[in-house]
């Protein structure tokens, strides 16, 4: 096991211990296009059932423990990110959610940061345009260390055994 | 101990005149404290006083001064009016201290000072006065200083108008009281009090229900029930805050004694529907005030139509003690007479408070909109306690006194069950049932006037400035104080005053209503009970629990402040707030049909992305009584004085001749 | 409504069992490429960079670069050249550190 990993454990061990089975989402919109918003709407409906996981979405930062950012981090949204920002009580995690969230489509400019890591300290990246449900639950799983980051021992250097349809 | 008493009330109106010649000629302010001073210690002579011949259930009599022409001008604190002495002393005590910082040296305020010392005399008169004569003077004067205390700003085109109104109906309510007396006097043969009192059985009874109709009526006038309750949101907001106080505190408390005054003591409550009628006004009272008040802006109008509400209430438990004892049911009777009382002396405390702390804050910002106040409870913190408490215990929530005096009207309206005719006692659930929806919107109508007022942020750059320095704060203290002491030793209290309904009714239902632990049993033991006091221990203890559990399980963590959340916008504007307009809109779009609003609705332009400029939105209800009763009266004697208008040309000759065919007609007259 | 009930009656379950058992066709959503390296040539390379409208794939000396978070799964790569691209089918890409989601691909064919 090396170095990198052990802290990796050990920060996930920590998240777990910190927000166990129960967590509260806030998304904030910096300018995506909705089709984010939609993904992360239908991971309440009845076949992904985000509660049964624990999660549950807040109309309120006060209330939240994460913090869920789509879109390429507009300008005008920089003071409602703040304050949503310091309006979620410590400890808190942010992810950045969506390919604009993560500098994919936008790049920094007058009116967009492009990324949200320029104006947030990220913690877990979930990429995707859109990301599926299931990459949400994914990432929200990772974001409290319930489950292993599996991306950065995945390779994609060799094609996959069963072709994709 | 007796003459202590006697000493003590007779020491009240020699203060308070003393009080009055101090105010007059003074032109120095140290002179004008002393004679605050001096009504203040009337103030208490009068509240022990009161409360000493209540709580022993003593009479005090004496003779002014004896002479064939009216009869004895007698005097006589009995025990019904020694609570209405309690609450005039209470008033004068905290009037008295407020005024000196609240009136400053503003000109023309000895003159005021006087009016008001002397109002107080007059009231202290109607409350003692064993004799027609006397009741009838001092009615009338304390409507005449009442009405010169109404005019102290009347300079203001409105005030003219609304003191105008005041004292118009008093005079049409004093001719009522004076023909009430007039038939009960000479039925009876005697101008006594008492002795009408003990005669008045023979009185054939058509001229009973006639006496008591225009009693009901005249004291009305002053009470201001509906239909006739119309000077109030005029007067209220036209006198200075202590003035209103006296009015709302007092003048209307002295039309209830009134109604007391004969539906028990003059003439005994036998037929039933005196009762109903009365229970019916108000219960219609109450509904109709609170609904109004609802609706209303202006501070002081809206504690004007509370007022309103609080005087239906106390007459729908008068109405129904005396409906109970129509049927015989005394003990009933009793325990609503007492609850009647109890709540009566209840809203003149937190009442004087209120409009006391409007006083401050239209001291303080200038205004009396609260659409235009916000955030006081920064700028003003003593008097946001203050108030809380006047509104708490207006709000009837517990362990306050407002709710444990409605809480025995409920109980006694609720043994309507014991009356054996249905239509009655279901009369009686109607009221009860329009008690309850008239507490339950006071609740929400004062937590809108609280929070608008004071929560939030200032909505003007005056409710801004606002500060509580050199704002009186003594007096509205001592009420909140008795707001609570009111409460908590209910059981205390109700002993003093069941010697009261003792005196009344003549059942004594003290052993059944309090028993020795502190808590209050109306009626029957399976029925209700509470306990003012272990309420407000448990309630503490609750507050106790809750702060071990904050201290115990409060996280270790430090603790970071971070601003409040307001949804991200860049900057929260005073005007984004909820307003008391919007507060009370779904009962007014529920109660349009009473209301019948006008609105007007004005804007720069009509661009639908609501760049519309300023936008004016003007509500109004309309005031369906003037409308409807007052204006076709009004119109029909002008109607009537521009018919006899001309013959009174002002010519003198033509009044001469005018004397002449009179002086010839009686002679005719007596020549035939 | 119905659906969903016919559905239950048949499957028991109509929740997923994600994260202990994964749908069977979330690996057919639109995924990230995945590259044969041993078809990869620096030449192929250079035009998929050209292809990809976020910028994702860049070609650094004898590897190729793919930036799994900038990339929107679009499949231009892929329609540019078909023998050497496909989806690569995961989801579970969530990554804690920016850095993870670079991935180094090394280009094992040559042009000749």
């Amino acid at each position: 096991m090396t170095e990198e990993e052990t802290v990796r454990r050990e920060v996930a061990a920590k998240a777990y211990a910190l927000f166990g089975r129960s967590l509260h989402i806030r998304t904030v919109d910096t300018g995506s296009c909705a089709v984010c918003e939609s993904e992360i709407r239908l991971t309440s409906a009845p076949h992904y059932d985000l509660h049964r996981l624990g999660f549950f979405f807040t109309p309120t930062p006060r209330h939240a423990d994460l913090l869920l950012v789509t879109g390429p981090a507009v300008r005008a949204m920089d003071t409602a990110l703040r304050k949503a920002y310091e309006a979620t009580p410590d400890p808190k995690v942010v992810v950045a959610f969506g390919a604009c969230a993560l500098g994919g489509v936008f790049s920094e400019d007058a009116f967009v940061h492009g990324t949200i890591d320029r104006v947030l300290p990220v913690d877990v990246y979930v990429p995707g345009c859109p990301p599926s449900p299931l990459a949400l639950l994914n990432g929200l799983l990772v974001a409290v260390g319930r489950l292993e980051e599996k991306v950065s021992t995945m390779r994609f250097d060799r094609m996959p055994a069963r072709d994709a349809g | 101990m007796r003459a202590v008493l006697t000493v003590l009330l007779i020491a009240a109106p020699t203060l308070w005149a003393i009080a009055a010649l101090l105010a007059l000629p003074a032109r120095s302010f140290a002179v004008k404290r002393l004679s605050c001073v001096a009504t203040a210690i009337g103030g208490v002579c009068a509240l022990v006083a009161g409360g000493g011949i209540a709580a022993n259930g003593w009479q005090l009599a004496g003779v002014l001064s004896a002479n064939n022409v009216v009869g004895q001008l007698a005097v006589r604190a009995q025990p019904l009016s020694a609570v209405f002495i309690a609450l005039l002393g209470l008033v004068a005590l905290a009037g008295g201290l407020y005024a000196p910082r609240y009136h400053r040296q503003d000109p023309g305020v000895g003159v005021y000072l006087f009016c008001y010392n002397i109002a107080f005399i007059a009231s202290l008169g109607v409350l003692v006065a064993d004799n027609v004569t006397v009741f009838l003077v001092a009615w009338e004067s304390m409507t005449l200083f009442s009405y010169f205390v109404i005019l102290r700003r009347h300079r203001d085109g409105s005030v003219e108008r609304a003191s105008f109104l005041f004292l118009a109906l008093g005079e049409v309510g004093f001719a009522m009281v004076v023909a009430a007396f007039v038939i009960l006097a000479t039925h009876t043969g005697t101008l006594d009090l008492a002795r009408i009192a003990a005669n008045s059985g023979q009185v054939a009874s058509g001229w009973r229900d006639a006496a008591y109709v225009l009693a009901l009526v005249g004291f009305g006038f002053k009470a201001g029930f509906v239909p006739l309750h119309i000077w109030l949101p005029e007067a209220h907001p036209a006198a200075p805050a202590d003035g209103s106080a006296l009015l709302s505190g007092l003048i209307i408390k002295l039309g209830i004694y009134g109604i007391a005054l004969f539906g028990f003591y003059l003439l005994a409550p036998e037929f039933a529907w005196w009762g109903i009628l009365t229970m019916l006004l108000g219960a219609l009272t109450a509904v109709l005030g609170i609904l109004y008040a609802m609706v209303e802006r202006d501070l002081k109008r809206f504690l004007a139509f509370s007022s309103i509400e609080n005087i239906g209430i106390i007459l729908t438990a008068l109405g129904g003690a005396m409906t109970f004892a129509s049927y015989g049911l005394r003990g009933i009777a009793a325990l609503l007479l007492l609850a009647a009382l109890y709540h009566t002396f209840n809203h003149g405390t937190y009442k004087t408070l209120l409009f006391l702390e409007a006083g401050v804050i239209e001291h303080a910002t200038g205004t009396r909109d609260m659409d235009r106040l916000g955030g006081l409870i920064r700028r003003l913190p003593s008097s946001s306690v203050i108030m809380l408490i006047g509104t708490l215990g207006i709000a009837a929530l517990p362990p306050l006194n407002g709710f444990v005096s409605e809480w025995l009207i409920f109980q006694g309206l609720f043994q309507g069950f014991r009356i054996p005719s249905h239509l009655v006692a279901i009369l009686i659930v109607v009221a009860g049932a329009s008690v309850a929806l008239t507490s339950g919107l006071a609740i929400s109508a004062f937590a809108r006037a609280y929070g608008i007022s004071f929560l939030g942020m200032p909505r003007t750059r005056e409710a801004a400035a606002a500060t509580e320095r050199d704002q009186p704060v003594i007096g509205p203290a001592l009420l909140a104080l008795a707001t609570v002491a009111l409460g908590l030793g209910a059981t205390v209290v109700l002993g003093a005053l069941d010697r009261v309904s003792t005196w009344v009714t003549a059942v004594n239902i003290h052993s059944r209503l309090v028993v020795p632990n502190f808590t209050v049993i109306p009626a029957r033991t399976d029925f209700a009970s509470i306990s003012p006091t272990y309420m407000a221990v448990f309630l503490f203890a609750m507050g106790l629990v809750a702060l071990a559990i904050y201290l115990s399980a409060r996280p270790r963590a430090k603790s970071r402040i971070a601003p409040v959340w307001d949804g991200g916008l860049l900057s929260f504007k005073a005007r984004m707030q909820y307003t008391a307009t919007t507060y009370s809109n779904p009962i007014r779009v529920t109660f349009e049909e009473l209301y019948r609003p006008e609105v007007h609705l004005e804007r720069a332009s009509d661009d639908p992305a609501g760049r519309s400029g300023h936008v004016h939105y003007h509500f109004m209800v309309m005031p369906i009584f003037e409308r409807y009763l007052y204006r076709p009266v009004v119109t029909a004697i002008e109607r009537i004085a521009r018919f006899v208008r001309p013959i009174q040309s002002g010519d003198v000759n033509l009044y001469l001749l005018y004397i002449f065919i009179v002086i010839l007609l009686v002679y005719v007259l007596y020549l035939l | 409504m119905a659906l969903w009930f016919l559905r239950g009656l048949r499957r028991g379950i109509v929740t997923t069992g994600y994260p202990r058992r994964t749908d069977e066709w979330a690996h057919s959503l639109p995924s990230p490429p995945s590259f044969d390296s041993r078809v990869l040539t620096p030449r192929l390379v250079d035009r998929l960079e050209e292809v990809c409208p976020n910028g994702s794939l860049r070609r650094e000396g004898g590897h190729l670069l793919l930036d799994v978070g900038s990339c929107t799964m679009c499949g231009a790569c892929e329609n540019a050249a078909r023998h050497a691209v496909v989806p690569s089918g995961s989801f579970e890409l969530s990554a804690t550190e920016r850095q993870h989601l670079i991935k180094r691909i090394p280009i094992e064919g040559s042009d000749r």
